[in-house]
């Protein structure tokens, strides 16, 4: 009878002394920690042990004096997001998780679409921010972002909070052609794009007879406009029909210098038509006593 | 008069339930995780049927090569499915952990996962993913941690040539 109940005593001694020394190796983890910020933690115990720190992109190992503060340095802890301490001591493990939050905004990754638009394009422009620390952290908490959109000093701004790491806007395109200033800006650090902004579509294209020679007739449209009064880029190709009783004749030419002009053969009645794009111009007719 | 089943029979049997539970729970381990994917709530873009299959894909391809990535420190694993900081992150991270003579094992409970940013002109998303996870951490061949964890992660894809790759995988609070 005696020794099963000093067995037994003696394992609830050997529990409770197991169950006081797990007590006496407790960790205390940071409450607040940001990265790039030198942390604390705290070991309590007596003797050394071994503490792994396991982030997100880092692993740190240490050896450690128990009872002792551990301090981590500042560039140790660059990695945002949920780290675990491991304290390691007479081979056991004592284990606790606590957040790194990203630090200030840093970096800003600028996303600009599309490169190149036409002007007066309702919500043709999209600027996307990622905003991330000195870390390369997602910077989750809210944060300002100002966005402005300018063609030769002349334009518009936009302030919005990013929500989870990412503010955008979507713009109209300006009235003007030109290259576009597209800025994102967060605390004092600002980020540039270039849109590009060109004419849109042709407005009252109209064609006129320039001149005639022996075997045909020149056509010239007036210089070529969009509806915002931009000048179409030259290379834009400007068709040219001709239909008489001999079938059809099509010349597509280049805008050079503003204006497109064309050859077309003679006729002794035709009708003449100019098209860019999706956009017609005025008819001619020639020859019949024209 | 003689047992039904015989002793050797019954170990025979159970021995072999444990080795196919076994078998069954390391297949699991290292097939590609649960992950539903909903993106009711994404903004400013509607994400179409064709882009959430594709990233829910893409998204379960990248936690099976980070779980098999950390468990084997071999970072090459990443490279079909990260991209960019996740990227030099998380090869940080095996680097360091082979340093610290580390390993760990991860069985992956699955992903609920909200799209919560699907860009105008379709070239990258964001997602908030509540993950399920069971990790060991082992020191060589003794574990020294292990946990099951809910964890709220944020992760932006974006569309590379023939898949969506993550660019940025972070953990946060909520």
């Amino acid at each position: 009878m005696m020794p099963k109940l000093q067995i037994m005593a003696a394992l609830v001694v050997v529990a409770l002394a197991r169950g006081m020394a797990q007590a006496q190796e407790s960790l205390t983890v940071p409450q607040a920690a940001a990265a790039g910020q030198e942390i604390s933690l705290q070991a309590s115990g007596s003797g050394n042990g071994t503490l792994y720190l396991i982030g997100p992109a880092q692993v740190i190992k240490r050896e450690v004096q128990l009872s002792q503060p551990i301090r981590i340095k500042g560039e140790e802890v660059r990695s945002a997001g949920r780290w675990t301490a491991i304290l390691r001591a007479d081979g056991r493990s004592s284990a606790q998780t606590f957040f790194v939050d990203p630090g200030p905004v840093e970096n800003l990754s600028f996303l600009a679409r599309p490169s190149r638009v036409p002007v007066a394009r309702p919500s043709a422009i999209s600027g996307i921010v990622f905003v991330f620390d000195k870390y390369q952290n997602l910077v989750l908490q809210p944060t300002p972002v100002k966005f402005s959109l300018s063609v030769e000093g002349t334009g518009a701004s936009q302030a919005v909070t990013s929500r989870y790491g990412v503010a955008w806007i979507s713009s109209s395109s300006a009235r003007k052609a030109g290259a576009a200033q597209f800025v994102a800006a967060a605390d004092d650090v600002s980020v540039r794009r270039v849109v590009q902004q060109v004419a849109s579509d042709p407005c009252n294209l109209r064609m006129h007879v320039a001149g005639h020679s022996q075997n045909g007739i020149t056509v010239e449209t007036d210089p070529i406009r969009d509806c915002t009064g931009n000048p179409v880029p030259d290379g834009t190709i400007v068709t040219f029909i001709q239909t008489d009783s001999n079938g059809r004749s099509t010349v597509d030419a280049r805008i050079k210098k503003g204006v497109a002009r064309a050859d077309l053969p003679s006729s002794n009645n035709a009708t003449i038509s100019v098209a860019s794009g999706v956009v017609l111009g005025n008819e001619l007719h020639v020859g019949g006593g024209q | 008069m003689r047992p039904l089943i015989s002793t050797f029979t019954l170990t025979l049997t159970l021995l072999l339930a444990v080795a196919v539970v076994a078998v069954f729970d390391r297949a699991r381990a290292d097939a590609r995780p649960a992950v539903v994917v909903k993106t009711d709530h994404a903004i400013p873009h509607e994400v179409d049927d064709t882009v959430q299959q594709a990233v829910t894909r893409d998204y379960a391809s990248a936690w099976q090569a980070m779980a098999v990535a950390l468990a084997n420190n071999n970072p090459s694993a990443l490279n079909d499915n990260f991209v960019g900081f996740a990227l030099d992150k998380l090869t940080q991270r095996v680097k360091d952990q082979q340093h610290a003579g580390l390993k760990m094992r991860m069985t992956d409970r699955g992903h609920k996962v909200d799209a919560i940013f699907y860009s105008p002109e379709g070239s990258s998303i964001e997602l908030h993913d509540t993950a399920t996870l069971d990790t060991e951490i082992l020191e060589g061949d003794t574990v020294i941690h292990t946990e099951r964890a809910q964890v709220h992660y944020y992760a932006v894809m974006t569309g590379a040539e023939d898949r969506w790759k993550v660019r940025v995988l972070e953990s946060g609070r909520d």
